[in-house]
């Protein structure tokens, strides 16, 4: 069996260079990659059409040619995304697909398209709103749309018995890493955040066959030899951040502090693993189902769902956690977030829940001045620890 | 048993220790300045505090730290941040506080506390030095003055301007431009305070104003700071004695509780309250609470027990 180290030295690996992995595997099968932008494309359509499909993903590297096609109050991911197309990072994608989630994204893609005239862009319209009676007949159109193109693109039919396979195929990779958040809730394996992201967001670039091997061999070494947390850490819950990673860094920092990380709802943590794609019946209809299915599953602040609070949501995966403070990661210029950030605030003060609120920048971390926030916040839930609670609110410590 | 706990705030351009009793009484305090990567100045304030409490660090049940250099302490048994050492440090310095306006050499924080000194909600400068002491040594500089004048000279001031940027670095630009204007250093002075003030006041409005404010940490010694504060704020600032020493103070009150927690976990009796009144009766051969009438301080003294009694009753009165 690999060992553990080299399992993650490949994860690690293929996070820090995305298009280098792809660039290689390309090298390696002769075939198509298929970018798209994050949250909702269902890759499972560009791998059943013989493609990697891979999730473009925010870059380390300062904005440099970027800054001449997009605004600077634009989000991290966005800009980093047209700075990697600008610099002709994205070349060795062959297509780029996105279904529109915010306004920040519409702009992103087009300045993709002018910096990239020769690739295929493909942009499907996604139904925002969740709770209509014709919502799911309208994403099952959507997706069918997006099918066409593809077909049209690669100039040959995406077959139903092959789209199934890859919905099965993607499944068995969700359920595999959600079997390892649900050992880390538990504490049968011992899996820092930084750990768990490589497992994730390595899943939306690598060949799934290949990352769902290596990710089993993770499930099944996870007992061994696991070190006894310790026993004064705060367990905590990581919120926000959408379309990108958290910085890695930032991620050790929280969990250096004092605290351990044992659940999210992180794009590049479980909100991209949370549901499963039915495999009975019409691929499409499944897909459709899926669209819908996730966002009950996991709330997304870019979709209108009346019958579901995100910030519901997030007190309860807490509860069943024990997580005993919530941190939210939010990306500075992030629109949804930012609208929707007040209802979870005033929520958990009326919870009673403790929060911290960490605002996050693609160029800039000031990390020691955040260390002191983060050390304070957990300070504040030890010390609160066993002290009968005041009559006073905890809450925002923004 | 050990009786005294010490705490140590390592901040940014000064050094503060404090050395508390078993019963959180300030027993010795010292203050040393420093340059930005020296850790003499805080071995100065430890080695003066010790001195003028005639004690060792191995008299010290606890010694716990807090400010930027918190953790690059050896002798330091634990360390907490600023933000949980000033809500504590506070509220023993001015029980009714239940907002705690802190503005330190590199950062300035607001803090909700409850009666008990634990922080409630906070908000801390994000990023930049807008609205610390950090800003007012840039702009001091600019203008040729001492630090320690600004505040006085700030509160001659007669005209209101206006500095609207609060990075540093551009109100240094804007300060010159006012000065090149002709306008007089107190109204310049004036309005860099107001605009610390309206910083401020943005931090209070994060955490909510909840009660009496307390201010700490050494901006709280510039009257102009403060002045222009309660103006914004449109409440009183409470000012302890010595503000400049809340964090070390709340560090060396949370190492007590800890010291206290594990003497009590490993059954120790903490007589602390009779072993002191003791220790006081027989120093001055006197009663607990005696302030020159030994007879009525003995009728409002608590009751005693034990040692103390037999201690006390063998005491000559001293008239
Ligand atoms: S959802 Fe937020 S992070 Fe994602 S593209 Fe829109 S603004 Fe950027």
């Amino acid at each position: 069996m690999t060992p553990r180290s080299e399992i993650f030295e490949v994860l690690a690996k293929v996070c820090a260079d995305p298009m280098g992995y792809a660039r290689a595997w390309k090298t390696r099968t002769g075939r198509r990659v298929i970018g798209s932008f994050p949250m909702n494309f269902p890759s499972e359509m560009a791998h059943a059409a013989g493609a990697l499909p891979l999730i473009i993903q925010e870059a380390e590297d300062p904005i440099t040619a970027g800054h001449g096609l997009l605004f600077p109050f634009y989000c991290g991911f966005t800009r980093s995304a047209v700075d990697q197309a600008a610099k002709g990072d994205l070349a060795v994608l062959d297509a780029i697909m996105f279904g529109d989630h915010c306004v920040q994204l519409l702009g992103a893609a087009d300045a993709v398209r002018v910096a990239l005239p020769d690739t295929r862009v493909i942009f499907f319209q996604l139904i925002s709103s969740m709770c209509d009676p014709w919502t799911l007949g309208r994403s099952k159109e959507s997706f069918e749309k997006l099918r066409f193109e593809l077909e049209d693109f690669i100039g040959e039919p995406v077959r139903d018995d092959a789209m199934r396979a890859s919905i099965a195929l993607f499944n068995r990779g969700r359920q595999a890493m959600r079997e390892l958040y649900r050992m880390r809730v538990e504490g049968r394996v011992a899996l820092t955040a930084r750990e768990m992201q490589y497992v994730v967001k390595s899943s939306m670039v690598m060949d799934r066959a290949e990352h769902l091997e290596l990710v089993e061999a993770l499930v099944a070494s996870a007992s061994e030899n696991l070190p006894q947390p310790e026993k004064r850490a705060v367990r905590l819950h990581l919120s926000g951040h959408f379309c990108q990673a958290p910085k890695p860094e930032l991620l050790d920092m929280i969990e250096g502090c004092g605290a351990i990380v044992v659940g999210d709802d992180l794009y590049h943590g479980y909100r991209y693993i949370s549901t499963d794609v039915g495999e009975e019946g019409n691929p499409m209809d499944s897909l459709a189902r899926w669209y819908l299915d996730r966002n009950t599953g996991v709330p997304c602040p870019t979709r209108v769902q009346n019958d579901v609070d995100w910030d519901a949501f997030l007190l309860d995966a807490m509860r069943k956690e024990s997580a005993e403070g919530m941190i939210v990661l939010m990306a500075k210029f992030c629109e949804p977030h930012m609208y929707y950030y007040p209802e979870v605030k005033e929520a958990f003060e009326k919870a009673g829940m403790p929060h911290l609120l960490i605002e996050t920048e693609h160029e800039s971390m000031a990390l020691e001045h955040m260390r002191t926030r983060v050390e304070s916040f957990l300070e504040l839930i030890k010390r609160r620890r066993g002290v009968a609670r005041a009559n006073t609110p905890e809450g925002e410590v923004a | 048993m050990k009786k005294h706990v010490m705490g140590i705030d390592f901040g940014s351009t000064t050094a503060k220790a404090v050395i508390v009793d078993m019963r959180g009484r300030i027993i010795a305090w010292s203050v040393s300045h420093m340059g930005a990567v020296s850790d003499a100045a805080v071995h100065e304030a430890v080695a003066d505090v010790l001195t003028q409490a005639s004690l060792k660090q191995e008299d010290m049940g606890r010694c716990v730290s807090t400010g930027y250099g918190r953790r690059m302490l050896d002798i330091a048994d634990k360390n907490f941040t600023e933000i949980t050492c000033h809500a504590r440090g506070a509220v023993a310095m001015v029980p009714e506080a239940r907002l705690v306006i802190d503005i330190g050499g590199q950062d300035s924080k607001t803090i909700a506390v409850d009666a008990n000194g634990l922080v409630a909600q906070f908000a801390m400068n994000d990023r930049c030095a807008a609205g610390t002491g950090k800003f007012l040594e840039v702009l001091a500089r600019a203008m040729e003055i001492e630090l320690e004048e600004m505040g006085d000279i700030a509160m001659k001031a007669q005209e209101e301007l206006k500095i609207s940027s609060m990075c540093a670095t551009f109100a240094e630009t804007e300060v010159i431009s006012l000065r090149a204007e002709g306008h007089s250093k107190e109204n310049v002075l004036g309005a860099v305070h107001q605009s610390i003030a309206t910083r401020t006041l943005g931090l209070v409005n994060r955490v909510g104003k909840k009660g009496p404010a307390v201010m700490t940490g050494g901006v709280a010694r510039n009257k102009a700071a403060v002045h222009y504060i309660e103006k914004v704020l449109g409440i009183p600032l409470i000012l302890p004695e010595t503000p400049q020493i809340a964090g070390a103070l709340g560090a060396a009150l949370i190492g007590l509780d800890d010291y206290k927690a594990e003497l009590a976990e490993s059954g120790q009796t903490i007589e602390e309250d009779y072993e002191v009144d003791a220790q006081m009766a027989f120093d001055k051969a006197c009663v607990t609470g005696c302030k020159g009438d030994p007879a009525e301080a003995e009728k409002n003294a608590p009751a005693v027990t034990g040692k103390l009694k037999s201690m006390m009753s063998n005491l000559q009165k001293h008239f």
